[in-house]
């Protein structure tokens, strides 16, 4: 069917038209905070894979900021035990970056499995966030890190990854967030302007990822040394749900010492009742998620991984 | 303002045009410079049927706004032949392979294999199946074209400019 948005022409070439809005092209994160400040509602852009795709599905920005050219957004850096990865990075360009590579080579390795080669040269880290889209993985990543989203000029500057879901559930909202925190004047002071992600590596152990149940199952699992124990988070992604991030802790000091099956056990009976989607019932889910940290469980046992310097496990 | 002018070079020549903000690359290169090698199928940026390289590397068009490559080199299938009409080492390896049947996604296929030689010029199989498996073949001739791009690697200067 193709349809025709208002102002668009009177020809679609396409299938559903994007309507008109007025481009900003601001050089830094201040400017894109100042514009928002007169342009709350405005959409923000970077790779635009998703977002040209919420476009044609409805969604009418009158304001859009592409954030190409803002440099800090494609910063890596790792100060005092806290990696930050810039919101601007396209997978291709975070998954190899050097610093990421050297201090938590397994999430360039899981993040270099995203998307197809095309995408990957597009699409950023902050866009695959900010979508929404319960098939998409960053948040499935990020949120076994327990990654923290760093927002400029919004109340609170740092906020879980899970906060993108908030208290709905619906799949594809909006890349900068307005309809989730109620559109409005004030609404992006709420959202602000997503700069980055933060993740904490002082206590991190082990981290992997295992995706060869997608789209049904998904499971991101690290493992951080907590008060002398091994806390083991995991987060489980769906095509048909939002992530849902749970954590055990096990009173072991290394992870040789770590049982796969009595760990896959203990974080598939933490899972909620409404674990149940499209794909499967809760007892499958839960079935497949035991069997999937237990094989994550057993790479780190069989890896060697020892404590950072200074964490005492 | 919903217009802004963008600079850059198509095919290697210079090339400044006023769009509107909200044109895709996919229309402003089909419909406004006539490069109609550049298909529109899905438009969802999923079959690469409209795959052009930006600066070397492949995107598709039809999520790409037009606004976002000025200042960028864009090549389309247009630029791959030479001025005399005589093929490219990657067009010659698809006709010798028949690497192409009904022909729709053959321009994006040679986008990307023309990307993925000017990164690495003998690809093994296995990282010409991990590019290859970004666009779709309704006809799902995937072998002829996995040895289509082995053959233009072979023929050397696949991803010459």
């Amino acid at each position: 069917m193709r349809a025709q948005a208002l102002g668009a022409g009177l020809v679609a070439q396409t299938q559903s038209s994007i309507p008109p809005f007025e481009l900003h092209r601001p050089g830094s994160v201040a400017e894109v905070v100042a514009l928002l400040a007169v342009h709350p509602e405005a959409v923000i852009a970077a790779g635009c894979t998703d977002l040209t795709a919420q476009l044609r599905e409805g969604r009418v920005p009158r304001d859009l900021i592409s954030v190409r050219r803002v440099p800090d957004l494609q910063q890596v850096r790792h100060d005092g035990g806290v990696l930050r990865i810039g919101a601007g990075l396209t997978h291709h360009e975070g998954s190899r970056h050097p610093l990421l590579q050297a201090t938590l080579p397994s999430l360039a390795a899981a993040w270099a499995d995203i998307a197809t080669v095309r995408i990957r040269y597009s699409a950023t880290i902050g866009g695959n966030l900010l979508a929404r889209r319960f098939r998409y993985e960053m948040p499935v990543l990020l949120g076994a890190l327990e990654a923290d989203l760093e927002l400029a000029g919004a109340t609170e500057p740092r906020r879980p990854v899970d906060w993108l879901w908030g208290g709905g559930d619906h799949d594809g909202g909006d890349h900068d967030g307005s309809e989730r925190d109620g559109a409005g004047a004030g609404a992006w002071r709420t959202r602000g302007l997503l700069t980055g992600v933060a993740i904490d590596t002082s206590d991190l152990l082990w981290f992997g990822y295992e995706r060869s149940m997608r789209p049904t199952t998904t499971v991101a699992l690290a493992i951080r040394v907590v008060d002398g124990s091994l806390r083991v988070t995991a987060t489980i992604g769906s095509e048909y749900r939002r992530p849902v991030t749970v954590s055990t802790t096990a009173d072991v000091a290394h992870p040789t010492d770590l049982d796969p099956g009595s760990v896959g056990r203990a974080v598939a009976s933490r899972l909620p009742d409404d674990i149940e989607d499209r794909a499967g019932s809760a007892e499958y889910r839960r079935h497949l998620v035991a069997v999937l940290v237990g094989r994550l469980v057993a790479t780190a046992r069989d890896s060697g991984a020892q404590a950072p310097e200074g964490v005492t496990a | 303002m919903n217009e802004t002018t963008i600079d850059f070079r198509l095919n290697g020549t210079p090339t400044e045009v006023t769009v509107p903000t909200n044109r895709l690359l996919a229309d402003l290169l089909r419909e406004d410079l006539r490069c109609h090698g550049v298909r529109s199928s899905c438009e969802r940026g999923v079959c690469g049927a409209c795959t052009v390289l930006v600066d070397d590397l492949p995107v598709a068009s039809c999520s790409t706004f037009a606004f976002d490559v000025d200042g960028a080199s864009v090549e389309t299938v247009e630029g791959l032949a030479a001025a005399d009409g005589s093929l490219s080492p990657q067009q010659q390896a698809f006709a010798e392979c028949g690497g192409f049947q009904c022909g729709f996604c053959t321009s994006g296929m040679l986008m990307l294999t023309t990307g993925l030689l000017r990164q690495n010029p003998c690809p093994k199989r296995a990282d010409i199946r991990s590019w290859i498996s970004s666009n779709t073949c309704r006809c799902t001739g995937y072998e002829m074209i996995l040895e289509s791009v082995e053959r233009a690697a072979e023929l050397g200067d696949g991803g010459a400019r």
